[in-house]
């Protein structure tokens, strides 16, 4: 069962490694403050995920419950993470200085193959009041709900059972034809998911 | 819509240089004036195409794809020479060199999630990683391989006609074809019968995608 457990703090890893990569470029293109300390405070948890991990895993190895090669593939796919989640605070990092961002900065990040996007859910939008699990935006319109903003909370990472609200705000990733059906559902203009 | 732009390795048919990228990896650098933003951008590119092809090569514990990472990898240290030595000629006041340092921390940051890319791919060398597939199968995202069927409706396509990634959420991260690679494929390159695609989503829209690739579904819905 413990084994599990291991796996289980790898995959975390990863999976918020990779969030907060797009965090940071997003904190950088719309000048956000608020999403590049978050990814400072990802960073934080995911350097104690990864000390818990090495030391469980060591344990388990003393114990003969799981095998040294086992144990040392968990550690390397969790320093893996750990070092891309550097990566993405380097970028926050920039965000964070007091100095006006460079404008090629943005323009790079915008003419990417991924791009990012930011939109406010209206009233009328089919999106209100249901869940990201009921609505599937990700494998119906491609975007992918990174962060959002109801009132003054923020949600990062949002999963199935995060629900939208009117006036939310959605940052999202995804392909260029997938920008504009989000931003048409999130206005109103259409309700065909 | 924004004009075209000049791509310099992504959607195109490219046969990485067996050998001769090994050699490169230690030539001189030359300067050779390229726009900073081309190379910030490929840069960024790369350093996201990378990490889902090393996790891919070692899924599917292929020696051919780790070559990739690594081709990639080398491609990326130059890109950061390049960009750095731009970065220098462009300053002129300390206001420039203020906003170009910031410029040159991300392109540093793509750089190391590089490095990281070539050390996952290291892990094929390992003797036991079935721990490897039980953690990359967990996730809500996952990599799958597909082959294209002669029978699809999806052959000579443009993917871009096609709407793959808007109709199933699956992104196409590479194309085999052949003994070539297309990475990043755009919204002009077409899908061909035999082509390998890689590509990351969720179960639900690669069960979509693969029926369709497979002939089994006529159109994406």
């Amino acid at each position: 069962m413990k084994k599990k457990k291991a796996e289980d703090i790898v995959l975390e890893i990863k999976d918020k490694s990779e969030l907060m990569i797009d965090l940071a470029y997003s904190s950088l293109l719309y000048n956000n403050r608020t999403i590049a300390k978050e990814v400072y405070d990802l960073e934080n948890l995911i350097d104690n995920l990864y000390q818990n991990l090495q030391k469980d895993s060591l344990e388990e190895v003393q114990k003969g419950k799981l095998s040294v090669d086992d144990a040392l593939t968990l550690m390397k796919l969790a320093q893996a993470g750990e070092q891309i989640a550097d990566a993405a605070q380097e970028i926050a990092d920039v965000e964070l200085r007091d100095v006006e961002l460079h404008p090629i900065l943005k323009m790079s990040i915008r003419e990417s193959d991924v791009v990012f996007t930011r939109t406010q859910v209206k009233k009328q939008s089919v999106l209100c009041g249901k869940t990201l699990g009921e609505l599937k935006l990700g494998s119906e319109t491609g975007m992918n709900v990174i962060a959002m903003r109801h009132k003054d909370n923020w949600l990062y990472g949002p999963n199935k059972n995060t629900r939208i609200d009117p006036e939310d705000i959605l940052f999202a990733k995804g392909p260029e034809d997938g920008e504009k059906h989000l931003i048409d559902l999130a206005s109103g203009v259409t309700s065909k998911i | 819509m924004k004009e075209k732009k000049k791509r310099r390795i992504f959607g195109r048919l490219q046969r990485t240089p067996k050998e001769k990228w090994k050699k490169e990896e230690f030539t001189e650098i030359e300067y050779e004036p390229t726009p900073v933003k081309e190379l910030l951008t490929e840069m960024k590119d790369i350093s996201e195409l990378i990490i889902d092809l090393a996790y891919s090569a070692v899924l599917f514990d292929n020696e051919e794809m780790a070559e990739e990472v690594k081709y990639l990898d080398v491609r990326m240290d130059k890109l950061n020479y390049d960009i750095r030595m731009m970065a220098m000629m462009a300053a002129r006041t300390k206001e420039d060199a203020e906003q170009l340092a910031g410029i040159l921390q991300v392109a540093e940051a793509a750089e190391s999630i590089s490095n990281v890319a070539g050390d996952i791919v290291k892990m094929l060398k390992d003797k036991t990683r079935p721990v490897i597939p039980n953690i990359l199968n967990k996730a809500d995202e996952k990599l799958f391989r597909v082959e294209v069927s002669k029978n699809s409706k999806a052959c000579n396509q443009k993917i871009d006609d096609l709407k793959i990634e808007s109709e199933t959420g699956m992104r196409i991260i590479v194309i085999r074809r052949g003994d070539c690679w297309i990475y990043n494929p755009q919204s002009d390159t077409k899908i061909m019968a035999d082509d390998w695609l890689i590509a990351c989503g969720t179960d639900e829209g690669f069960d979509d995608l693969n029926k369709f690739l497979k002939g089994k579904l006529e159109v994406l819905d």
